[in-house]
Protein backbone atom coordinates (compact mmCIF):
# COMPACT_ATOMS: atom_id res chain seq x y z
CA UNK A 1 0.00 0.00 0.00
CA UNK A 2 2.50 2.26 0.96
CA UNK A 3 5.19 3.25 -1.93
CA UNK A 4 7.21 5.77 0.45
CA UNK A 5 10.95 6.54 0.03
CA UNK A 6 10.83 5.24 3.45
CA UNK A 7 9.64 1.87 2.52
CA UNK A 8 12.31 1.16 0.01
CA UNK A 9 14.63 2.67 2.90
CA UNK A 10 13.67 0.60 5.56
CA UNK A 11 14.26 -2.95 2.83
CA UNK A 12 17.45 -1.60 1.80
CA UNK A 13 18.76 -1.42 5.35
CA UNK A 14 17.21 -5.05 6.33
CA UNK A 15 19.63 -6.40 3.88
CA UNK A 16 22.33 -5.80 6.20
CA UNK A 17 20.71 -6.16 9.03
CA UNK A 18 20.73 -9.52 11.11
CA UNK A 19 17.62 -12.09 9.85
CA UNK A 20 14.66 -11.38 11.74
CA UNK A 21 13.47 -14.52 14.03
CA UNK A 22 11.57 -15.42 15.93
CA UNK A 23 13.90 -14.67 19.04
CA UNK A 24 14.84 -11.49 17.83
CA UNK A 25 11.63 -10.26 17.13
CA UNK A 26 10.67 -7.57 19.56
CA UNK A 27 7.26 -4.93 19.65
CA UNK A 28 7.80 -1.48 20.03
CA UNK A 29 9.12 -0.88 23.38
CA UNK A 30 7.11 0.23 26.54
CA UNK A 31 3.70 -0.57 23.93
CA UNK A 32 2.88 -3.33 26.15
CA UNK A 33 2.19 -3.03 29.79
CA UNK A 34 2.27 -5.45 32.42
CA UNK A 35 -0.70 -5.51 34.43
CA UNK A 36 -0.07 -6.85 38.52
CA UNK A 37 -1.74 -6.90 41.30
CA UNK A 38 -0.28 -4.57 43.98
CA UNK A 39 1.10 -5.97 47.00
CA UNK A 40 2.22 -4.90 50.38
CA UNK A 41 0.32 -4.19 53.53
CA UNK A 42 -0.38 -0.84 52.32
CA UNK A 43 0.40 -0.69 48.10
CA UNK A 44 -2.22 -3.20 47.33
CA UNK A 45 -4.86 -2.08 49.24
CA UNK A 46 -7.82 -3.27 47.21
CA UNK A 47 -6.03 -4.54 44.06
CA UNK A 48 -7.90 -2.87 41.59
CA UNK A 49 -11.61 -4.55 42.95
CA UNK A 50 -12.43 -0.78 44.74
CA UNK A 51 -13.62 0.00 47.77
CA UNK A 52 -16.66 -2.00 49.28
CA UNK A 53 -19.75 -3.56 47.17
CA UNK A 54 -20.71 -6.41 45.00
CA UNK A 55 -17.69 -6.67 43.30
CA UNK A 56 -15.36 -5.91 45.96
CA UNK A 57 -16.08 -8.95 47.47
CA UNK A 58 -16.67 -10.70 44.39
CA UNK A 59 -20.02 -11.13 44.74
CA UNK A 60 -21.85 -10.16 41.22
CA UNK A 61 -25.03 -9.82 40.66
CA UNK A 62 -26.40 -12.66 38.32
CA UNK A 63 -27.08 -12.37 34.37
CA UNK A 64 -31.05 -11.69 34.54
CA UNK A 65 -31.38 -10.66 38.10
CA UNK A 66 -33.97 -7.80 38.52
CA UNK A 67 -34.42 -6.95 42.13
CA UNK A 68 -35.65 -9.23 45.01
CA UNK A 69 -39.44 -8.35 44.08
CA UNK A 70 -39.38 -9.14 40.58
CA UNK A 71 -39.43 -12.70 38.43
CA UNK A 72 -36.30 -12.91 35.98
CA UNK A 73 -37.75 -11.82 32.35
CA UNK A 74 -36.70 -15.42 31.14
CA UNK A 75 -38.70 -17.33 34.03
CA UNK A 76 -41.68 -15.13 33.31
CA UNK A 77 -41.76 -15.65 29.53
CA UNK A 78 -41.00 -18.81 27.68
CA UNK A 79 -39.08 -18.51 24.25
CA UNK A 80 -40.72 -19.81 21.14
CA UNK A 81 -38.69 -21.91 19.15
CA UNK A 82 -39.18 -19.96 16.30
CA UNK A 83 -37.47 -16.73 17.46
CA UNK A 84 -34.66 -15.83 17.13
CA UNK A 85 -34.39 -13.06 19.60
CA UNK A 86 -36.05 -13.28 22.84
CA UNK A 87 -38.03 -9.95 21.93
CA UNK A 88 -39.64 -11.35 19.18
CA UNK A 89 -43.04 -11.68 17.75
CA UNK A 90 -44.76 -14.77 18.42
CA UNK A 91 -47.44 -16.86 16.78
CA UNK A 92 -50.83 -17.72 17.63
CA UNK A 93 -51.43 -21.82 17.61
CA UNK A 94 -53.58 -23.52 15.78
CA UNK A 95 -54.10 -27.01 15.10
CA UNK A 96 -55.10 -29.18 12.18
CA UNK A 97 -57.56 -30.39 14.15
CA UNK A 98 -59.49 -27.48 15.10
CA UNK A 99 -59.05 -26.03 11.67
CA UNK A 100 -60.67 -29.16 10.44
CA UNK A 101 -63.65 -28.19 13.32
CA UNK A 102 -64.15 -25.36 12.11
CA UNK A 103 -64.20 -26.34 8.60
CA UNK A 104 -67.17 -29.09 9.79
CA UNK A 105 -68.90 -26.50 12.23
CA UNK A 106 -69.51 -24.51 9.52
CA UNK A 107 -67.02 -21.59 10.92
CA UNK A 108 -64.97 -21.30 7.60
CA UNK A 109 -65.92 -21.60 4.01
CA UNK A 110 -63.51 -23.05 2.26
CA UNK A 111 -64.60 -21.68 -1.30
CA UNK A 112 -62.59 -18.60 -0.51
CA UNK A 113 -58.75 -18.72 0.20
CA UNK A 114 -58.89 -18.94 3.65
CA UNK A 115 -55.89 -16.12 5.58
CA UNK A 116 -55.62 -14.77 8.76
CA UNK A 117 -58.80 -12.35 8.40
CA UNK A 118 -60.79 -15.67 8.18
CA UNK A 119 -59.37 -17.57 10.56
CA UNK A 120 -59.96 -14.47 13.04
CA UNK A 121 -63.59 -13.96 12.05
CA UNK A 122 -64.23 -17.83 12.95
CA UNK A 123 -63.81 -16.13 16.56
CA UNK A 124 -61.56 -18.94 17.98
CA UNK A 125 -58.45 -17.05 18.09
CA UNK A 126 -57.01 -14.62 20.04
CA UNK A 127 -54.66 -12.12 17.99
CA UNK A 128 -53.76 -9.34 19.10
CA UNK A 129 -50.50 -7.41 17.22
CA UNK A 130 -50.13 -4.97 20.52
CA UNK A 131 -49.70 -8.54 22.51
CA UNK A 132 -46.61 -8.82 19.32
CA UNK A 133 -48.46 -11.74 17.98
CA UNK A 134 -47.72 -11.94 14.01
CA UNK A 135 -50.33 -14.12 13.34
CA UNK A 136 -51.34 -18.12 13.19
CA UNK A 137 -48.83 -20.86 13.62
CA UNK A 138 -50.45 -24.18 12.02
CA UNK A 139 -49.40 -27.22 14.06
CA UNK A 140 -49.69 -30.61 13.28
CA UNK A 141 -52.14 -32.44 15.76
CA UNK A 142 -54.82 -34.05 14.02
CA UNK A 143 -52.65 -34.22 10.93
CA UNK A 144 -54.09 -37.95 10.20
CA UNK A 145 -57.75 -36.50 10.53
CA UNK A 146 -57.70 -33.64 8.44
CA UNK A 147 -58.75 -33.71 4.88
CA UNK A 148 -60.09 -30.42 3.83
CA UNK A 149 -58.89 -29.21 0.63
CA UNK A 150 -58.09 -25.76 0.67
CA UNK A 151 -56.25 -22.83 -0.05
CA UNK A 152 -54.28 -21.77 3.43
CA UNK A 153 -52.14 -18.98 3.97
CA UNK A 154 -50.33 -18.79 7.41
CA UNK A 155 -48.08 -16.63 9.14
CA UNK A 156 -45.58 -19.69 10.14
CA UNK A 157 -46.56 -23.80 10.07
CA UNK A 158 -44.38 -26.91 10.53
CA UNK A 159 -43.36 -29.13 8.49
CA UNK A 160 -45.52 -32.13 8.91
CA UNK A 161 -48.54 -29.91 8.79
CA UNK A 162 -48.16 -28.43 5.38
CA UNK A 163 -47.29 -31.84 4.74
CA UNK A 164 -50.88 -32.84 5.76
CA UNK A 165 -52.51 -30.09 3.74
CA UNK A 166 -50.85 -30.75 0.54
CA UNK A 167 -51.54 -34.15 1.14
CA UNK A 168 -55.20 -33.36 1.27
CA UNK A 169 -55.59 -31.45 -2.02
CA UNK A 170 -54.77 -28.17 -1.01
CA UNK A 171 -52.10 -25.44 -1.21
CA UNK A 172 -50.33 -23.68 1.93
CA UNK A 173 -48.40 -20.39 2.22
CA UNK A 174 -46.43 -18.82 4.82
CA UNK A 175 -46.78 -15.18 4.75
CA UNK A 176 -45.55 -11.86 7.27
CA UNK A 177 -47.61 -9.46 8.41
CA UNK A 178 -46.23 -5.91 9.72
CA UNK A 179 -47.99 -4.97 13.03
CA UNK A 180 -50.30 -2.23 10.91
CA UNK A 181 -51.36 -4.70 8.48
CA UNK A 182 -52.75 -7.22 10.34
CA UNK A 183 -54.47 -4.87 12.37
CA UNK A 184 -56.11 -3.76 8.71
CA UNK A 185 -56.14 -7.21 8.39
CA UNK A 186 -57.81 -8.58 11.62
CA UNK A 187 -60.73 -6.33 11.52
CA UNK A 188 -60.87 -4.91 8.08
CA UNK A 189 -64.30 -3.48 8.91
CA UNK A 190 -63.37 -1.26 11.97
CA UNK A 191 -60.41 -0.39 9.73
CA UNK A 192 -62.32 0.56 7.20
CA UNK A 193 -65.14 2.68 9.10
CA UNK A 194 -61.74 4.69 10.37
CA UNK A 195 -61.35 5.70 6.54
CA UNK A 196 -58.05 4.90 7.07
CA UNK A 197 -55.71 3.74 3.75
CA UNK A 198 -55.39 0.36 2.99
CA UNK A 199 -51.44 -0.28 4.26
CA UNK A 200 -48.33 -1.48 1.98
CA UNK A 201 -47.74 -4.83 3.52
CA UNK A 202 -43.87 -4.25 4.87
CA UNK A 203 -41.50 -7.06 3.74
CA UNK A 204 -40.58 -8.93 6.80
CA UNK A 205 -37.66 -8.16 9.08
CA UNK A 206 -34.18 -9.15 8.07
CA UNK A 207 -34.12 -11.79 10.77
CA UNK A 208 -37.56 -13.52 9.04
CA UNK A 209 -36.82 -12.88 5.41
CA UNK A 210 -34.73 -16.41 5.07
CA UNK A 211 -37.83 -18.61 6.37
CA UNK A 212 -40.26 -16.69 4.33
CA UNK A 213 -37.84 -16.53 0.71
CA UNK A 214 -37.26 -20.69 1.42
CA UNK A 215 -39.19 -22.80 -0.77
CA UNK A 216 -39.75 -25.69 2.07
CA UNK A 217 -41.34 -23.20 4.38
CA UNK A 218 -43.41 -22.42 1.16
CA UNK A 219 -42.46 -19.19 2.05
CA UNK A 220 -44.63 -16.46 0.00
CA UNK A 221 -41.01 -14.61 -1.01
CA UNK A 222 -39.51 -18.21 -2.70
CA UNK A 223 -39.79 -19.37 -6.06
CA UNK A 224 -42.65 -21.24 -7.50
CA UNK A 225 -41.34 -23.37 -9.41
CA UNK A 226 -39.32 -24.21 -6.88
CA UNK A 227 -41.85 -24.96 -3.93
CA UNK A 228 -43.71 -27.36 -6.52
CA UNK A 229 -40.35 -28.70 -6.22
CA UNK A 230 -40.11 -29.60 -2.58
CA UNK A 231 -44.17 -30.34 -2.24
CA UNK A 232 -42.69 -33.67 -4.61
CA UNK A 233 -40.06 -33.94 -2.34
CA UNK A 234 -42.19 -33.62 0.90
CA UNK A 235 -44.84 -35.98 -0.86
CA UNK A 236 -41.58 -38.17 -1.13
CA UNK A 237 -40.45 -37.89 2.50
CA UNK A 238 -43.65 -38.46 3.98
CA UNK A 239 -44.86 -41.16 1.74
CA UNK A 240 -48.28 -40.19 0.10
CA UNK A 241 -49.11 -39.38 -3.38
CA UNK A 242 -49.34 -35.84 -4.29
CA UNK A 243 -52.66 -34.48 -5.54
CA UNK A 244 -52.82 -33.07 -8.91
CA UNK A 245 -54.13 -29.58 -8.55
CA UNK A 246 -53.90 -28.98 -12.28
CA UNK A 247 -56.94 -31.45 -12.69
CA UNK A 248 -58.66 -30.17 -9.45
CA UNK A 249 -61.90 -29.06 -9.65
CA UNK A 250 -60.57 -26.22 -7.27
CA UNK A 251 -57.86 -24.95 -9.78
CA UNK A 252 -58.97 -21.69 -9.90
CA UNK A 253 -59.36 -21.34 -6.04
CA UNK A 254 -55.69 -23.26 -5.36
CA UNK A 255 -53.38 -21.27 -7.27
CA UNK A 256 -54.88 -17.49 -5.96
CA UNK A 257 -52.07 -15.55 -4.38
CA UNK A 258 -51.98 -11.95 -2.70
CA UNK A 259 -49.43 -9.70 -3.90
CA UNK A 260 -46.07 -9.71 -1.07
CA UNK A 261 -47.46 -6.27 -0.59
CA UNK A 262 -51.24 -6.99 -0.53
CA UNK A 263 -52.90 -6.97 2.73
CA UNK A 264 -56.74 -8.14 1.27
CA UNK A 265 -57.76 -10.01 -1.75
CA UNK A 266 -59.08 -7.85 -4.36
CA UNK A 267 -58.42 -4.81 -2.27
CA UNK A 268 -54.91 -3.29 -3.51
CA UNK A 269 -53.10 -1.12 -1.29
CA UNK A 270 -53.49 2.84 -0.91
CA UNK A 271 -57.49 2.50 -2.07
CA UNK A 272 -59.76 3.72 0.16
CA UNK A 273 -62.78 1.58 1.53
CA UNK A 274 -65.64 3.93 1.98
CA UNK A 275 -68.65 1.56 3.55
CA UNK A 276 -70.89 4.43 3.81
CA UNK A 277 -71.54 5.20 0.63
CA UNK A 278 -70.12 2.08 -0.79
CA UNK A 279 -67.42 3.76 -2.67
CA UNK A 280 -63.67 2.66 -3.25
CA UNK A 281 -61.48 5.67 -3.29
CA UNK A 282 -58.30 5.36 -5.53
CA UNK A 283 -55.06 7.19 -5.39
CA UNK A 284 -54.68 9.44 -8.92
CA UNK A 285 -51.33 11.40 -7.85
CA UNK A 286 -48.41 9.78 -9.53
CA UNK A 287 -45.94 9.65 -6.57
CA UNK A 288 -48.57 7.90 -4.22
CA UNK A 289 -49.22 5.52 -7.51
CA UNK A 290 -45.74 4.38 -7.52
CA UNK A 291 -45.31 4.32 -3.45
CA UNK A 292 -48.01 1.73 -3.37
CA UNK A 293 -47.14 -0.24 -6.54
CA UNK A 294 -45.70 -3.48 -5.22
CA UNK B 1 6.21 -10.41 -28.79
CA UNK B 2 8.47 -13.34 -28.78
CA UNK B 3 9.64 -14.28 -25.44
CA UNK B 4 12.88 -13.02 -26.14
CA UNK B 5 11.65 -9.63 -27.18
CA UNK B 6 9.55 -9.35 -24.45
CA UNK B 7 12.88 -10.18 -21.93
CA UNK B 8 14.77 -7.47 -24.41
CA UNK B 9 12.23 -4.98 -23.78
CA UNK B 10 12.71 -4.91 -19.90
CA UNK B 11 16.12 -5.21 -19.56
CA UNK B 12 16.11 -2.67 -22.51
CA UNK B 13 19.71 -3.64 -23.68
CA UNK B 14 20.21 -5.29 -27.50
CA UNK B 15 20.22 -8.44 -28.62
CA UNK B 16 22.56 -10.32 -26.23
CA UNK B 17 20.72 -13.91 -25.86
CA UNK B 18 23.33 -16.27 -26.75
CA UNK B 19 25.39 -14.51 -23.62
CA UNK B 20 25.93 -16.45 -20.14
CA UNK B 21 24.79 -14.80 -17.23
CA UNK B 22 26.14 -16.34 -13.87
CA UNK B 23 24.56 -16.32 -10.86
CA UNK B 24 25.94 -13.98 -8.75
CA UNK B 25 26.44 -11.70 -11.09
CA UNK B 26 22.19 -11.68 -11.74
CA UNK B 27 21.94 -11.42 -7.69
CA UNK B 28 23.93 -8.38 -7.82
CA UNK B 29 22.07 -6.76 -10.69
CA UNK B 30 19.05 -7.90 -9.26
CA UNK B 31 19.97 -5.65 -6.12
CA UNK B 32 21.07 -3.03 -7.91
CA UNK B 33 17.40 -2.72 -9.93
CA UNK B 34 15.88 -3.23 -6.51
CA UNK B 35 17.96 -0.29 -5.32
CA UNK B 36 17.44 1.99 -7.69
CA UNK B 37 14.96 3.06 -10.79
CA UNK B 38 14.05 1.34 -13.53
CA UNK B 39 15.81 3.85 -16.09
CA UNK B 40 19.28 2.72 -15.16
CA UNK B 41 20.39 0.11 -17.18
CA UNK B 42 22.14 -3.08 -15.69
CA UNK B 43 25.34 -3.74 -17.31
CA UNK B 44 25.99 -7.02 -18.14
CA UNK B 45 29.37 -8.93 -19.04
CA UNK B 46 29.59 -9.47 -22.44
CA UNK B 47 29.33 -13.55 -22.96
CA UNK B 48 26.33 -13.96 -20.50
CA UNK B 49 22.93 -15.13 -21.12
CA UNK B 50 19.75 -13.80 -20.21
CA UNK B 51 17.41 -16.39 -18.44
CA UNK B 52 14.37 -17.21 -20.17
CA UNK B 53 11.23 -14.63 -18.26
CA UNK B 54 8.85 -17.34 -17.27
CA UNK B 55 5.88 -15.26 -16.01
CA UNK B 56 5.50 -11.28 -16.11
CA UNK B 57 2.19 -10.46 -15.84
CA UNK B 58 0.55 -7.19 -15.36
CA UNK B 59 -0.36 -6.34 -11.65
CA UNK B 60 -3.25 -3.55 -10.64
CA UNK B 61 -1.56 -2.32 -7.57
CA UNK B 62 -1.87 1.13 -6.30
CA UNK B 63 2.00 1.47 -5.48
CA UNK B 64 4.03 3.10 -7.54
CA UNK B 65 7.06 1.31 -7.20
CA UNK B 66 8.39 -1.30 -9.54
CA UNK B 67 7.36 -5.17 -9.33
CA UNK B 68 10.07 -6.96 -7.39
CA UNK B 69 11.90 -9.89 -9.71
CA UNK B 70 13.22 -12.73 -8.03
CA UNK B 71 15.24 -16.04 -9.71
CA UNK B 72 13.11 -18.81 -10.44
CA UNK B 73 15.16 -22.08 -9.49
CA UNK B 74 14.21 -25.38 -9.32
CA UNK B 75 15.64 -28.19 -7.14
CA UNK B 76 16.75 -30.89 -9.97
CA UNK B 77 19.09 -28.79 -11.74
CA UNK B 78 21.88 -26.28 -10.59
CA UNK B 79 20.56 -23.45 -13.61
CA UNK B 80 18.52 -21.39 -12.83
CA UNK B 81 15.23 -21.05 -14.85
CA UNK B 82 14.08 -17.84 -15.74
CA UNK B 83 12.34 -14.24 -13.58
CA UNK B 84 9.46 -13.62 -12.05
CA UNK B 85 7.92 -10.60 -11.59
CA UNK B 86 6.70 -10.38 -7.62
CA UNK B 87 4.08 -8.15 -6.47
CA UNK B 88 5.25 -4.84 -4.91
CA UNK B 89 2.11 -4.48 -2.37
CA UNK B 90 3.03 -8.26 -1.38
CA UNK B 91 6.48 -8.31 -1.32
CA UNK B 92 7.14 -4.80 -1.50
CA UNK B 93 5.56 -3.55 1.69
CA UNK B 94 7.03 -1.62 4.90
CA UNK B 95 8.41 -3.87 7.31
CA UNK B 96 6.30 -3.72 10.05
CA UNK B 97 7.90 -5.30 13.18
CA UNK B 98 5.42 -4.49 15.62
CA UNK B 99 2.83 -5.84 13.91
CA UNK B 100 4.88 -8.87 12.83
CA UNK B 101 5.08 -9.50 16.92
CA UNK B 102 1.78 -9.01 17.47
CA UNK B 103 0.51 -11.61 14.72
CA UNK B 104 3.38 -14.03 16.58
CA UNK B 105 1.80 -12.66 19.62
CA UNK B 106 -1.59 -13.72 18.38
CA UNK B 107 -0.68 -16.91 17.17
CA UNK B 108 0.89 -18.24 20.39
CA UNK B 109 -1.63 -17.02 22.84
CA UNK B 110 -4.86 -17.57 20.75
CA UNK B 111 -4.85 -21.39 21.44
CA UNK B 112 -3.21 -21.31 24.92
CA UNK B 113 -5.63 -22.38 27.77
CA UNK B 114 -4.02 -22.02 31.33
CA UNK B 115 -5.22 -24.81 33.11
CA UNK B 116 -3.95 -23.58 36.88
CA UNK B 117 -5.91 -23.89 39.44
CA UNK B 118 -5.53 -22.58 43.20
CA UNK B 119 -8.18 -23.79 45.62
CA UNK B 120 -9.47 -20.97 47.93
CA UNK B 121 -9.56 -21.40 51.51
CA UNK B 122 -13.68 -22.50 51.36
CA UNK B 123 -12.35 -25.43 48.45
CA UNK B 124 -9.78 -26.73 51.13
CA UNK B 125 -9.96 -29.79 52.86
CA UNK B 126 -11.11 -28.90 56.51
CA UNK B 127 -10.68 -25.84 58.13
CA UNK B 128 -14.41 -25.65 59.32
CA UNK B 129 -13.16 -25.31 62.93
CA UNK B 130 -12.11 -22.52 64.89
CA UNK B 131 -8.43 -23.34 65.70
CA UNK B 132 -8.20 -21.66 68.83
CA UNK B 133 -10.88 -19.64 70.86
CA UNK B 134 -10.90 -16.23 70.20
CA UNK B 135 -9.54 -14.43 73.51
CA UNK B 136 -7.30 -15.57 76.14
CA UNK B 137 -4.60 -16.97 74.74
CA UNK B 138 -2.49 -14.07 73.39
CA UNK B 139 -2.33 -15.24 70.20
CA UNK B 140 -3.71 -13.40 67.00
CA UNK B 141 -7.49 -14.01 66.20
CA UNK B 142 -7.95 -16.96 63.27
CA UNK B 143 -10.93 -18.90 62.12
CA UNK B 144 -10.07 -21.06 60.36
CA UNK B 145 -6.49 -23.32 59.58
CA UNK B 146 -7.38 -22.64 55.67
CA UNK B 147 -7.14 -19.12 55.60
CA UNK B 148 -4.55 -17.74 53.03
CA UNK B 149 -1.77 -16.93 56.35
CA UNK B 150 -1.56 -20.43 57.38
CA UNK B 151 0.91 -23.16 55.63
CA UNK B 152 -1.39 -25.50 53.27
CA UNK B 153 -4.00 -23.02 53.79
CA UNK B 154 -5.89 -22.06 50.36
CA UNK B 155 -4.76 -19.04 47.76
CA UNK B 156 -6.16 -15.66 47.82
CA UNK B 157 -6.32 -14.85 44.42
CA UNK B 158 -4.84 -17.68 42.91
CA UNK B 159 -5.67 -18.45 39.53
CA UNK B 160 -8.29 -20.18 38.53
CA UNK B 161 -9.15 -22.99 36.16
CA UNK B 162 -9.59 -22.60 32.45
CA UNK B 163 -9.33 -18.93 31.61
CA UNK B 164 -8.14 -18.87 28.08
CA UNK B 165 -6.09 -16.46 26.13
CA UNK B 166 -7.64 -16.28 23.01
CA UNK B 167 -8.67 -13.23 21.23
CA UNK B 168 -8.91 -12.18 17.62
CA UNK B 169 -5.94 -9.61 16.12
CA UNK B 170 -7.76 -7.62 13.59
CA UNK B 171 -8.22 -8.55 10.06
CA UNK B 172 -6.11 -5.65 8.72
CA UNK B 173 -3.42 -6.62 11.35
CA UNK B 174 -3.31 -10.11 9.94
CA UNK B 175 -2.99 -9.02 6.38
CA UNK B 176 -0.76 -6.63 7.24
CA UNK B 177 1.33 -8.82 9.62
CA UNK B 178 1.88 -11.40 6.12
CA UNK B 179 2.23 -8.92 4.13
CA UNK B 180 5.54 -7.51 6.00
CA UNK B 181 6.56 -11.09 6.91
CA UNK B 182 7.11 -12.05 3.15
CA UNK B 183 8.37 -8.50 2.46
CA UNK B 184 11.16 -8.48 5.43
CA UNK B 185 12.10 -12.43 3.82
CA UNK B 186 12.38 -10.87 0.07
CA UNK B 187 14.27 -8.37 1.70
CA UNK B 188 16.41 -10.02 3.76
CA UNK B 189 17.17 -13.16 0.61
CA UNK B 190 15.33 -15.52 2.07
CA UNK B 191 12.53 -16.12 0.36
CA UNK B 192 13.14 -17.87 -3.37
CA UNK B 193 11.42 -19.38 -5.72
CA UNK B 194 11.13 -22.89 -7.43
CA UNK B 195 9.69 -23.72 -10.38
CA UNK B 196 8.28 -26.84 -9.33
CA UNK B 197 8.78 -29.41 -5.83
CA UNK B 198 10.30 -32.07 -8.02
CA UNK B 199 13.28 -33.18 -6.64
CA UNK B 200 16.22 -35.60 -8.39
CA UNK B 201 15.72 -38.57 -5.50
CA UNK B 202 13.27 -39.55 -3.03
CA UNK B 203 16.42 -40.00 -0.30
CA UNK B 204 17.12 -37.15 2.10
CA UNK B 205 20.59 -36.71 1.65
CA UNK B 206 20.86 -34.79 -1.91
CA UNK B 207 18.10 -32.62 -1.19
CA UNK B 208 19.90 -31.76 2.64
CA UNK B 209 23.37 -31.45 -0.11
CA UNK B 210 21.68 -28.95 -2.72
CA UNK B 211 20.60 -27.00 0.14
CA UNK B 212 23.68 -26.72 1.74
CA UNK B 213 25.25 -25.51 -1.30
CA UNK B 214 22.72 -23.19 -2.11
CA UNK B 215 22.84 -21.54 1.43
CA UNK B 216 19.63 -22.39 2.18
CA UNK B 217 18.50 -22.93 5.65
CA UNK B 218 19.52 -24.51 7.85
CA UNK B 219 15.64 -24.49 8.17
CA UNK B 220 13.50 -24.30 5.07
CA UNK B 221 9.81 -24.43 4.24
CA UNK B 222 8.83 -25.02 1.00
CA UNK B 223 5.40 -23.79 0.35
CA UNK B 224 3.01 -25.26 -2.98
CA UNK B 225 -0.49 -24.94 -3.58
CA UNK B 226 -2.43 -27.33 -2.15
CA UNK B 227 -1.90 -29.75 0.51
CA UNK B 228 -0.92 -32.71 -2.08
CA UNK B 229 2.69 -32.32 -3.03
CA UNK B 230 4.95 -34.40 -5.05
CA UNK B 231 5.60 -37.60 -3.66
CA UNK B 232 9.14 -37.04 -3.98
CA UNK B 233 9.90 -34.45 -1.73
CA UNK B 234 7.42 -35.96 0.71
CA UNK B 235 9.68 -38.85 0.90
CA UNK B 236 12.65 -36.54 1.09
CA UNK B 237 11.87 -34.50 3.68
CA UNK B 238 10.00 -36.86 5.74
CA UNK B 239 12.89 -37.99 8.13
CA UNK B 240 13.78 -33.86 8.36
CA UNK B 241 12.62 -31.72 11.18
CA UNK B 242 14.19 -28.90 10.09
CA UNK B 243 12.64 -29.12 6.27
CA UNK B 244 8.98 -28.69 5.74
CA UNK B 245 6.49 -28.51 3.83
CA UNK B 246 3.33 -26.22 4.20
CA UNK B 247 0.12 -25.07 1.22
CA UNK B 248 -0.85 -21.82 0.71
CA UNK B 249 -3.56 -21.55 2.90
CA UNK B 250 -1.41 -22.45 6.21
CA UNK B 251 0.86 -20.38 5.56
CA UNK B 252 1.67 -17.91 8.51
CA UNK B 253 3.61 -15.60 10.46
CA UNK B 254 5.18 -17.44 12.97
CA UNK B 255 5.98 -20.19 10.40
CA UNK B 256 7.73 -18.05 8.24
CA UNK B 257 10.02 -16.69 10.91
CA UNK B 258 10.70 -19.95 12.46
CA UNK B 259 12.40 -20.91 9.23
CA UNK B 260 15.18 -19.51 7.55
CA UNK B 261 14.64 -19.73 4.04
CA UNK B 262 10.85 -19.47 2.49
CA UNK B 263 10.48 -21.08 -0.89
CA UNK B 264 7.65 -20.83 -3.43
CA UNK B 265 6.81 -22.48 -6.42
CA UNK B 266 5.26 -20.09 -8.99
CA UNK B 267 2.14 -20.98 -8.94
CA UNK B 268 2.25 -20.71 -5.04
CA UNK B 269 3.37 -17.39 -5.39
CA UNK B 270 0.68 -16.26 -7.77
CA UNK B 271 -1.92 -17.78 -5.60
CA UNK B 272 -0.16 -16.14 -2.02
CA UNK B 273 -0.34 -12.77 -4.15
CA UNK B 274 -4.14 -13.21 -5.66
CA UNK B 275 -5.53 -14.02 -2.01
CA UNK B 276 -3.18 -11.35 -0.39
CA UNK B 277 -4.42 -8.75 -2.75
CA UNK B 278 -8.27 -9.72 -2.26
CA UNK B 279 -7.46 -9.31 1.19
CA UNK B 280 -5.93 -5.86 1.03
CA UNK B 281 -8.42 -4.65 -1.55
CA UNK B 282 -11.95 -6.16 0.15
CA UNK B 283 -13.22 -3.79 1.62
CA UNK B 284 -16.14 -6.10 2.95
CA UNK B 285 -14.04 -8.26 4.79
CA UNK B 286 -11.62 -4.96 6.18
CA UNK B 287 -13.70 -5.19 9.53
CA UNK B 288 -14.60 -8.25 10.18
CA UNK B 289 -13.44 -9.66 13.52
CA UNK B 290 -14.67 -12.85 13.29
CA UNK B 291 -12.78 -16.17 14.00
CA UNK B 292 -14.22 -17.95 11.18
CA UNK B 293 -12.71 -14.78 8.79
CA UNK B 294 -9.26 -16.36 8.85
CA UNK B 295 -8.23 -14.84 5.29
Amino acid sequence: MSSSHGTVKALQMLRRLPRIKLNNLISIPGSTKKSQRGRGIHGGKDHGWGTKGPKHHNRHVPAGYEGGEMTPYFLRYPVQKWAKERYDISYVPLTLQSLQLMVDTGRLDVSVPIDVTQLYNTGLLRIDSRLEHGGVMLEEKGMDCFCTPMNLEVQYASEAAIAAVEKAGGTITTAYYDPYSLTAALKPVEFFKKGQVIPRRFLPPQRHIEYYSDPRNRGYLADPALIEEQRLLLSQKYGYVLPDLEKSLMKELLFQRKDPRQVFYGLEPGWIVNLADKVILKPTDPQLKEYYSS
Amino acid sequence: MSLIGLSCRIFQIGKQSKIKWPCSHLSSCLQQRLCSTTSEIPKLQHGTSLPTIIDFPSFQTRSIQAPREALVETLYDEDSVGLVSLNPEVFGQLPLLHVMHDNIKWQTQYKHINYNHALSRHECRGGGRKPWPQKGLGKARHGSRRSPLFLKGGVAHGPRRYTTKFYMLAYGNRVLGLTSALSAKFAQDDLKVVRSLDVASSAPEPLLELLEQRLWGPSVLFVHTDDIMPEKICKATETIGHINLMPVYGLNVYSMLKHDTLVLTVPALRLLEERLMHAIYNTAGAHLHSPTQLL
